[in-house]
């Protein structure tokens, strides 16, 4: 700190080709600032002040123009407010729609706190990397550090003024002349420093060192993709165990802390899931007062019938066949492989069915016959109203009253 | 310093002739606005009803930015602020208006079974919300509330009469034990001013609602106070400049500091008013929820979604940025339109109680408010034409004159 | 601790004067020694080193009861229906609330042009980060399974879940995170020119490429410095509303509920107000005895510490406020829960709680009125560590009355802390004052360009006006038409 800066008019000697400019020292605040505005006037392009602390007017001083910084934060402000809503939306509304507490899936009070932090989270993210990129920061070296007086104080309680050589009107007579004018009590020529060299050794393994690395850089991510498309029958590595194992009861096995030595807790008598209680007889059970109903509890439509052939020919058709026979290609194997013990299913379009209510036939469809298993599991019960609706169709397609049939084919059968 | 007071020695600031056909006019205004209102009040039971709402809304109007002036006047003794003294004659100006505010509650006084469910419940409703009125009975009866009121403007004139004593003094004196005094009584002033503007916004406003109850009610109706009192400061500059007065003593960097406070304001509003909003929103309790059903049903959710616009989103964006702060044209007309969205949020606390569903605008409410404030804008330009309009005799008045933004 | 009679007075204030803000004879050279002398000395003060010890060993506590839960899981806490939220959220609020009053006077201080913020703001901040990270450490720890906290985040997973952003939680995740990186920045950035200070006077290599890479080769250059300000004022107005957001958010954990005593709408105001509050007390509590161990005591004056105990007596009132009020509405409400809930505040089992508070939140911060009361530093200090325990108090009354007493009588409980949650509490404190510690060793503990920066010789006047104190002088308007007329 005591070291004291050579006089103003010792220059150091510098080749012109590696003239980087000049630097000026000042006492105080008000010199500075006088000499900032000479500078300025001058008409100087290529020239920065330097000083411990920011200075109220040097801004006017240097004629130095309104950053736009405040610009570039409001945008980043703005882009904060949209993104913050539009992920909330897109993450709670669109990708992943899930009801909490009754809310809206898009519930706007509840998610300006979020859009509020995104907002202010961007705009001084932004300000603080805006900054340092309009001021081409981190720059760990710079030329003026060549001076000692500049890299020593320049931070802590002098004053600097420095004029670069690339200006177009840079003249070093000059410039010196004009920051000695302006109140310098010490002008210094700075040299551009020699380019560092590295040592030989660097520069000779440099090259193959760098490209081992690069190979061996590979590796990994190599690795990883093999590992991404090879099937591995391990399971995971697990550093901690996590939810992964926990102690618990197996379903099916015995669990002393009851009385009836089950693990598993049966449900309560009368217990029914919601939206499962099922209170209509006639539409559930295909019940009406006590006798099996005789009358589909549905409208009957084409959308109805459609719906039932459908269904029909998913669950129905391979035993009981296409037409309602009971020759369908389950009913045929069956038959073929093991003739004496199998029972061919029951012709839907014969008398026996023909005759039963349709309750019964729903009532059959839900809880099974004899051999065939129930569907009331697989099949809804307005399914297994279609499905009898379109069995009724069958029926009539096998036996038609001549009157029914269309004019061209009456005279047909006729014949 | 010397220097800069000189500047203002050669400054018009005397209201002088203006001042004079202002009183004029705004009297004039005001004794008509109240004699048309009485009128259009006097054809029967419903227009009475109609009458002392308006009447209540507008007074709570006018109020809040006589009592936000008399904050700011408070607010600068406490922070011994120096840049806003060459406005501060102006804010003592703006609750120089609570004298006749004292005078002008007495109507209220007529209507209260009018305005207040509680005063006299009928017999006809559900028990379970008669019997909260009777719990409520201590609080919510006629004489305890004519005590709190008495209590209230006790509180706000004596408090007033002394600012303005005291800084009138100053002009002649330019004693700084007066500065120092005032600024002695400032935090007390202000803990007194903080419970009887809480107090007196649940009196007059919430409890229009007598079941319904908000903690941070008072906190809301005091940063609309603050926010209308500056539009109506900055506007007021702005004005007497625009007339040639105070040309040297108010620069655009006192205009900047004042948009900022507008802003600022703003802001505190909105996220006063959003707290208030959200929390009932997710809390979904309806004894809470119905007042805000009140007031998205009918043309109240316009006002709702204008005030959220209006009042919060406009002045921010037109606000935000350092250049309509500086130019005070561009900054009067976002005051108008601060203290016009200011008119509408007291609107949109007080009327949707007379009438849920729909919004009952009306030539009432201007006759009101002209009576209101006309009388009270005379009662302040009458104390303001006897006076110096820039607090001449502060100790900080140079430091305010030179002030500059950093 | 200290005799009163060594100090300045320069609490008084005379109306048209600006106030001094630093005592003793300094110039920019005596600035930058004294503050950078704390960090460069060979040995820090013999009681930095006891303090270091008792705090790195409290440290240690910290790690063991982390190390304990995470092998036991929080049954090993107090927490037990009704009382699911304990020690771990009283921390958590009481610690982000610590955390306020540094953004607070970086950045509310600073829009308000109060050049006193210069001499703690560095100081302050630093202690906010401290408490943010001391605060984040409980909700993680609260999780069960913490190791999984990263979940709170949206990040595109396996399982293509997002997190739910209706709710408080998740808004608490983004409000610290926001408020420790915004916080963090504002810290770093203001410290730029400081730690290029520190590089430009390091004696060795290492301090010098340290400091170095951290002060990213700044250089104080004008056009640096103009841009510099305005991210700093931006950063400032950023960091206003979010100081405002952090504690409102952590406010709505409660309030959005509908538990009585916790479903009131003055909440989001009340709880920013208390954690200045108490953020304000934690400055005073280390800054009495800092100023006193590394000669501070001319740039953070008396004057100072009695604008902090100003600050404190202000906040201190808007709480009582909030409570005046709260109590006050849980009657006018009519509604018997809401009553219910405060009355049993005041004398239920809990109420040994509620009167700590009250008495250290509402009736300490009243000697405050009394001007000597706030220069004397001892009373100041003592009074400072009742406010903190009133406001750990207050977080705690809050959360556990009102869980204790369920809507159905028979869900009623009674909480009580385990060993576990009290010596998790204390290593918290540990933890906080490790970090502060190295912080005061290793780093600018004054901002001391800003503080050059309010000093008599950084005005542009400076000369001419010398020795009239009135930092306004002459308008600077003169130095953008150019200099010479201003300066004959």
């Amino acid at each position: 700190m005591s070291e004291q800066a050579p006089p103003p008019d010792v220059a150091v000697a510098a080749p012109p080709g590696h003239l980087y400019g000049v630097l000026a020292e000042f006492d105080d605040t008000p010199a500075l600032l006088r000499a900032a505005a000479k500078v300025r006037d001058a008409g100087y392009r290529q020239w920065d002040t330097f000083t411990p602390i920011p200075i109220h007017g040097l801004d006017g001083a240097m004629g130095i123009r309104r950053t736009l910084l405040p610009w570039v934060v409001f945008g980043a402000g703005i882009a904060g407010g949209l993104g913050g809503l539009a992920m909330q939306w897109w993450m709670n509304v669109f990708d992943y729609p899930y009801v909490v507490s009754g809310k809206p899936l898009l519930s706007i009070p509840a998610f300006v706190p979020i859009i509020f932090e995104v907002v202010i989270l961007l705009a001084a993210i932004t300000a603080f990397v805006g900054m340092l990129m309009f001021n081409k920061l981190p720059q760990l070296y710079h030329t003026w550090f060549a001076s000692r007086a500049f890299a020593s104080r320049v931070t802590s309680d002098r004053f600097f003024i420095g004029i670069e050589a690339r200006d177009p009107q840079f003249d070093l007579d000059r410039a010196k002349q004009l920051l000695a004018d302006a109140g310098s009590t010490n002008v210094e020529v700075i040299a551009e420093p020699d380019p560092p060299q590295l040592p030989a050794w660097v520069r000779k393994y440099a090259a193959p060192v760098a490209a081992v690395l690069l190979v061996a850089a590979l590796v990994p991510p190599l690795l990883v993709a093999k590992a991404r498309v090879t099937p591995n029958q391990n399971t995971r590595v697990q550093l901690i165990p996590d939810m992964d194992r926990q102690p618990r009861f197996l379903p099916q096995s015995a669990n002393s802390l009851f009385l009836d030595n089950r693990s598993m807790r049966p449900l309560v008598p009368g217990t029914v899931a919601a939206g499962w209680a099922e209170l209509d007889p006639v539409f559930y059970r295909g019940i009406a007062d006590g006798e099996w109903t005789d009358a589909l509890p549905v409208e009957v439509d084409r959308a109805l019938l459609v719906r039932g052939q459908q269904r029909y020919d998913i669950f129905c058709m391979p035993c009981h066949g296409w037409d309602g026979e009971g020759r369908g290609p389950a009913a045929v194997t069956g038959q073929e492989k093991s003739p004496a013990t199998w029972v061919m299913p029951t012709s839907l379009t014969g008398p026996v069915v023909r005759e039963r209510p349709d309750g019964h036939i729903f009532n059959t469809i839900t809880n099974g016959i004899r051999t065939m298993a129930p569907y009331g599991d697989q099949i809804r019960p307005a399914d297994r109203w279609a499905i009898v609706a379109y069995m009724r169709a069958l029926q009539l397609s096998q036996a038609v009253p001549l009157d029914l049939l269309p004019p061209g084919q009456r005279e047909q059968m006729r014949r | 310093m010397a220097q800069a007071t000189a500047q203002l020695t050669r400054d018009n600031l005397r209201l002088g002739g203006l001042g004079n056909t202002l009183i004029l006019v705004s009297g004039i205004l005001g004794v008509i606005g109240l004699a048309a209102a009485l009128v259009m009040g006097g054809g029967g039971p419903a227009q009475r009803d109609h009458f002392f709402a308006s009447y209540l809304m507008n007074y709570c109007y006018v109020l809040s930015l006589a009592l936000g002036g008399l904050f700011l006047v408070l607010l600068e003794h406490l922070a011994r602020a120096g840049w806003s003294v060459v406005v501060r004659r102006l804010a003592e100006g703006i609750a120089a208006m609570l004298p006749w505010l004292g005078l002008l509650f007495l109507p209220i006084l007529w209507g209260l079974d009018s305005l207040y469910l509680w005063v006299d419940p009928p017999a006809t409703m559900d028990e379970h919300l008669l019997g909260l009125l009777e719990w409520k009975r201590p609080y919510l009866n006629v004489p305890f509330f004519l005590v709190r009121v008495a209590v209230y403007m006790v509180a706000w004139l004596s408090i007033s009469w002394f600012y303005l004593k005291l800084s009138s003094r100053q002009d002649a004196t330019r004693d700084p034990a007066l500065t120092m005094s005032m600024e002695k009584l400032a935090p007390v002033a202000i803990i007194l001013f903080a419970l009887t503007v809480t107090f007196a916004s649940f009196d007059w406003m919430m409890s229009r609602d007598p079941f319904w109850y908000s903690t941070i009610f008072g906190v809301y109706y005091f940063s609309g106070c603050i926010v209308g009192a500056i539009s109506l400061l900055t506007l007021a500059a702005t004005l007497l400049q625009a007339s040639g007065r105070m040309a040297r003593a108010v620069t655009s960097e006192h205009y900047q500091d004042l948009g900022k406070y507008t802003f600022g304001f703003t802001v505190f509003w909105a996220y006063i008013a959003f707290s208030q909003y959200m929390l009932i929103w997710y809390g979904n309790i309806p004894e809470e929820t119905e007042w805000y059903l009140r007031r998205q049903e009918g043309g109240w959710g316009t006002i709702s979604v204008l005030l959220l616009v209006g009042h919060f989103f406009l002045p921010f964006f037109a606000l935000i940025s350092r250049w309509p702060k500086r130019r005070k044209n561009l900054l009067a007309v976002v005051c108008v339109w601060i203290l016009v969205m200011h008119w509408f949020d007291v609107y949109w606390l007080i009327m949707p109680e007379y009438a849920p569903g729909r919004v009952p605008l009306s030539w009432m409410d201007l006759a009101t408010l002209a009576g209101i404030g006309g009388i009270s804008l005379a009662g302040a330009l009458l104390w303001l034409r006897s006076r110096p309009l820039v607090a001449i005799g502060d100790p900080r008045l140079g430091e305010s004159l030179a002030f500059e933004n950093a | 601790m200290a005799d009163i009679t060594t100090e300045v007075d320069n609490t008084v204030t005379v109306p048209g004067r600006p106030p001094t803000l630093i005592t003793g004879d300094h110039n920019l050279t005596s600035m930058t020694d004294l503050v950078s002398g704390i960090a460069e000395a060979r040995k820090p003060p013999r009681a930095w080193y006891i303090a270091f010890g008792i705090s790195l060993t409290v440290t240690m506590i910290l790690l063991a009861m982390i190390v304990y839960l995470f092998l036991l899981g929080t049954g090993v806490w107090g927490l037990q229906m009704p009382v699911a939220w304990g020690f771990a959220i009283v921390n958590f609020v009481f610690w982000v609330g610590i955390g306020h009053a540094g953004t607070l006077i970086s950045a509310i201080l600073f829009l308000f042009r109060q050049q006193w913020r210069t001499a703690i703001n560095r100081f302050a901040e630093a202690m906010t980060i401290f408490a943010v990270v001391c605060a984040g450490l409980f909700p993680i720890l609260h999780l069960g399974r913490p190791w999984l906290a990263y979940w709170l985040f949206p990040y595109p997973n396996y399982l293509q879940m997002w997190p739910q952003f209706r709710s408080p939680l998740v808004w608490d995740v983004f409000a610290v995170s926001t408020y420790m990186t915004v916080s963090l920045l504002f810290w770093y950035m203001g410290m730029i020119p400081d730690l290029a200070t520190f590089r430009d006077r390091a004696k060795t290599r290492l301090r010098h490429t340290i400091y170095g890479i951290f002060s990213l080769g700044w250089r104080g250059s004008g056009r640096h410095w103009h841009r510099y300000e305005t991210a700093y004022l931006l950063l400032a107005a950023l960091a206003t509303p979010l100081v405002l957001s952090v504690h409102s958010v952590v406010s709505f954990d409660f309030a959005i509920s509908q538990l009585p005593g916790w479903h009131t709408t003055i909440f989001p105001p009340y709880f920013v107000a208390g954690a200045i509050f108490s953020g304000f007390a934690m400055v005073l509590t280390l800054i009495i005895p800092a100023r006193q161990f590394f000669g501070l005591k001319e740039i953070v004056t008396l004057r100072h510490l009695d604008n902090i105990a100003k600050f404190i007596l202000a906040t201190g009132l808007i709480v009582a406020y909030a409570y005046a009020i709260e109590f006050w509405t849980s009657w006018y409400s009519g509604n018997f829960y809401e009553s219910f809930a405060f009355l049993n505040r005041a004398m239920g089992p809990y109420a040994w709680a509620y009167w700590i508070m009250v008495g250290c939140n509402v009736v300490v911060p009243q000697f405050l009125w009394v001007p000597s009361i706030r220069k004397n530093l001892l009373a100041l200090w003592v009074l400072s560590l009742l406010v903190n325990v009133g406001m750990w108090f207050e977080r705690y009354v809050i959360i556990v009355t009102s869980l204790s007493r369920d809507f159905l009588p028979s869900s009623w409980g009674y909480y009580s802390p385990t060993w576990v949650d009290i010596l998790t509490l204390l290593g918290s404190f540990g933890l906080f004052l490790t970090l502060f510690l190295l912080f005061v060793r290793y780093l600018p503990m004054v901002a001391m360009a800003e503080v050059k920066s309010i000093m008599p010789q950084a005005h542009p006047d400076h000369g001419e006006h010398r020795g009239s104190g009135q930092y306004w002088g002459q308008s600077p308007h003169e130095h953008r038409h150019g200099p010479e007329e201003g300066h004959k």
